[in-house]
């Protein structure tokens, strides 16, 4: 069968799609002329499709040609030339490609269309006051929030493809000026020698990006809020969007950013600080409460209150269990009743916490097995977690570390630990940036928005605690 | 090269200074001095200052140059080692006395039982990665570590302030049983010795100076200040509270739903043992690497730790053995490595001042 040039390209590019089911090819002949398109059915419009190419082509009367199709026929705003080697990549984007035996060309029109949810609040940081909007997967909408957040032309998108089977589109975002160059170049290296199938969420690229992606310690900083990141950008900072994912990443990062919250920005900079110091507070509540219950239930009984003490000998007494594995089985508790209300769908959330707060707790303390003061200072410390929810997972295998070093050393393993993990934290400096900074070593500039925030008005300059090209905030 | 801030080399001299002076010393001194042990602390502090002046003056002549750089230009290399191994026989000799006088400290008032092995487990992997982590990381942390140390130490001293205390009698001691004491003591000194060790390291200018000062100034002051409301408190009963930091809050009188607030001192005390004995271990690899410069500092540690073993069965636990030796001969060996050492480093850096000026004006 003598086949011509548009059943050639059409045959040849369904076989490159292995015959997909999605993959769908049109032929359409106008008088002599005959034109071919390839496209995705999955991720094509079909109104779309229909209006601005499929209809307009029926109508036209004229010779088509490159320059007709792109100029006079399509009704898209989207539409561009091709090269031949292109033509897979703009199938895969969503894109009709069009070429024809009469003219060279081949032709691309966007008809991409994909479920897509609204920007709504992230669940993972609610806001009292603020802008309630949330990135979503859709990479474009994405870049929407930010540029209504940064109306400047300095705002820069650099896209990048990772992943050999996946080709997903990640963005190198930073406001030219501001943000430092180096730190810039270093990004865009390491996203570039990325060696890997595929990228599914942002977090696949995330250790790539670490210096240390063995370490426990999160050192790249992550956000689902377009302010955040609008403001982090403001300050310098790079950010790193993946499409398909509403996660994006920032850096460089400190702890320090996760010690804040949205929310101190947009109410009084007095409660904000007190809001701060509760949370850190919290973090060390939530890190050495459990250990240091045991180093002093265990070793140091004679520094407790005589009262406290009475209280603990009386409710620990006849109980099966040491204190030390008492408490790894409330936290073990703990931990599975958290596993499980994740998993678990929202309609038998209730169902949970009544067989977890109830059951398994009161009846456990009933039936001896476990001691008041126990599950209280475990529950604390992990309520006390969540005043930091980005270090969530950290915080909780320091938990277990600290319950080990409490439970057999005492204090002085509460204090060894504590020393040894500040250590290991001031190792990290990835992109030049101090990870305790500006408390270690002590920027005082930038103690401003540290612990204790200073109003707007008195950050006159940009954070000094990472590298970049703007000093002034305001005058 | 990573450096430290002034603020940063402060902070290190002023953990330092407190680390083995709170806790043994002033029970010690109070046995031949008395209350005028502070006089003797005041000249002893004295006398480090000097080692301080030295190290002012080199830093300010060459502000770039290492230890070593610096002897083997006036000295050659062989000296120069041998001069710095001296460093490293002070060093280490000093991190097994903090060591010493806390594990006395834990032994006797927290852990009361079999605390060998136990105290072991907990500071070596600690203090050996904290030298891993290098000068840069453990300034850091001590920066972070100093509002900590410091409200602790204060506190400490503000709960035994509000206590019975009575002005002790001074001046009942001889001008030679003060400079006995001194000279007995002076093992206990030498601290600022660890700014020679790495001095290339330190970055300042003259406002640096003037903020080391500031905190060398804060540390010397609550020193005397424990050393004196310690006097103040116990009188003639000092000799025997060889804890002095921790005995000021345990034998104050309780405050109504606080309890026993002896924790306080007990954390400020694990941490400035911790602090100290990096920081000094830290200098001491530093030395071996000067020393044995094709060893790495991982060998160093490993000597270190051997080296740590060995005196730990000789010295550590045997609280009479252990003053005995840091009284009787340490003394010799400090004034070695205390002031004979710097004194010649600094006139042989002027020596080879007046040789670079010669060469140049030839």
């Amino acid at each position: 069968m003598i086949q011509n040039k548009v059943e050639k390209i059409i045959e040849k590019y369904k076989i490159e799609f292995h015959n997909s089911n999605d993959f769908a090819s049109r032929i359409f002949n106008k008088g002599e002329q005959m034109v071919g398109m390839l496209f995705l059915k999955s991720m094509t419009n079909p109104e779309l499709f229909s209006q601005t190419i499929y209809m307009p082509l029926q109508q036209c009367n004229e010779k088509i040609d490159e320059k007709t199709l792109c100029e006079k026929i399509l009704k898209n705003n989207s539409i561009e030339i091709i090269e031949e080697k292109n033509i897979i990549t703009n199938i895969l984007d969503g894109k009709v490609v069009i070429f024809s035996d009469s003219f060279q060309g081949i032709v691309s029109v966007d008809v991409l269309t994909f479920p897509s949810r609204a920007p709504t609040e992230p669940p993972t940081s609610p806001v009292i006051q603020g802008p309630r909007e949330g990135f979503v997967e859709d990479f474009k909408t994405n870049l929407t929030l930010l540029r209504r957040r940064i109306h400047s032309k300095d705002l820069v998108f650099k896209s990048v493809f990772v992943g050999n089977k996946t080709n997903t589109k990640v963005i190198i975002s930073y406001i030219d000026g501001v943000a430092n160059k180096k730190v810039v170049e270093e990004v865009e290296r390491k996203i570039n020698a990325i060696k890997i199938d595929g990228v599914v969420d942002s977090y696949y690229i995330l250790s790539f990006l670490e210096k240390r992606p063995n370490s426990l310690f999160k050192q790249i900083g992550n956000t689902e809020k377009p302010d955040i990141v609008a403001s982090k950008m403001l300050e310098g900072k790079v950010a790193i969007i993946v499409d398909n994912s509403p996660i994006v990443l920032t850096v460089p990062f400190i702890l320090m950013e996760d010690l804040q919250s949205s929310n101190d920005y947009y109410t009084n900079h007095h409660y904000s600080s007190l809001v701060r110091v509760i949370r850190i507070l919290g973090l060390m509540i939530a890190i050495i409460a459990p250990g240091f219950y045991l180093a002093l239930q265990l070793f140091h009984y004679n520094v407790l209150p005589l009262n406290f003490l009475i209280t603990i000998a009386d409710t620990t007494q006849g109980l099966p269990f040491t204190p030390f594995l008492e408490i790894l089985f409330i936290f073990l508790l703990f931990q599975i009743l958290y596993e499980v209300s994740l998993r678990l769908p929202s309609y038998l959330g209730l169902a949970t916490s009544v067989v977890g707060a109830l059951i398994l707790g009161d009846t456990g303390v009933k039936a001896g097995l476990i001691s008041p003061p126990g599950v209280i200072i475990t529950a604390l410390a992990k309520i006390a977690l969540y005043t930091v929810p980005e270090q969530q997972s950290q915080i909780t295998v320091l938990q277990v570390i600290f319950i080990i070093l409490g439970g057999s050393l005492g204090i002085l393993g509460i204090v060894t630990g504590l020393v040894f993990v500040v250590n290991y934290l001031n190792t990290l400096d990835d992109f030049s940036t101090p990870y305790l900074a500006p408390y270690a070593p002590r920027i005082a500039n930038d103690l401003q928005d540290g612990l204790i925030k200073h109003s707007i008005n008195d950050m006159k300059t940009l954070p000094k605690s990472f590298p970049n090209n703007h000093k002034e905030r305001s005058k | 090269m990573k450096s430290i801030s002034a603020r940063q080399t402060g902070i290190i001299l002023f953990l330092t200074i407190l680390a083995n002076k709170i806790l043994l010393l002033p029970s010690i001194m109070y046995e031949k001095t008395k209350a005028d042990s502070l006089f003797v602390m005041m000249l002893l502090f004295a006398f480090e200052l000097f080692i301080l002046w030295i190290f002012f003056s080199l830093k300010n002549k060459y502000p770039n140059s290492s230890l070593k750089e610096l002897l083997q230009k006036s000295v050659g290399g062989k000296i120069a080692k041998a001069l710095i191994f001296v460093f490293l026989i002070f060093f280490l000799f000093k991190t097994m006395l903090t060591y010493s006088v806390i594990y006395v400290y834990l032994k006797d008032l927290v852990y009361q039982d079999e605390f060998g092995l136990l105290a072991i487990i907990c500071f070596i992997p600690v203090v050996n990665h904290g030298v891993v982590c290098g000068l840069r990381a453990m300034s850091r942390s001590f920066e972070l570590f100093f509002y900590l140390v410091l409200t602790g130490v204060v506190f400490c001293l503000v709960i035994a302030f509000f206590t019975n205390i009575s002005i002790p009698y001074f001046f009942l001691s001889n001008p030679k049983d003060i400079f006995n004491t001194c000279f007995t003591h002076f093992f206990s000194f030498g601290d600022y010795l660890i700014l020679f060790i790495f001095m290339d390291k330190i970055k300042f200018d003259n406002q640096g100076k003037k903020t080391i000062l500031k905190f060398v100034g804060l540390g010397i002051t609550i020193v005397l200040a424990i050393f004196l409301i310690f006097y103040c408190k116990y009188h003639d009963t000092a000799f025997m509270h060889n804890n002095a930091i921790a005995d000021l809050l345990v034998f104050s009188v309780q405050f109504n739903a606080i309890g026993r607030l002896d924790i306080i001192a007990m954390v400020t005390i694990m941490a400035l043992g911790l602090f100290q004995m990096e920081i000094f271990q830290y200098a001491f690899c530093e030395s071996f690497v000067m020393v044995f410069p094709k060893l790495s500092l991982k060998y160093a540690i490993a000597v270190f730790d051997i080296l740590f073993f060995i005196v730990y069965f000789v010295l550590i636990g045997k609280y009479e053995f252990m003053i005995m030796v840091t009284t009787n001969y340490l003394p010799y060996f400090s004034i070695l490595s205390n002031y004979i050492l710097p004194s010649i480093i600094f006139a042989l850096s002027y020596k080879h001042k007046k040789e670079l000026k010669h060469e140049k004006s030839v």
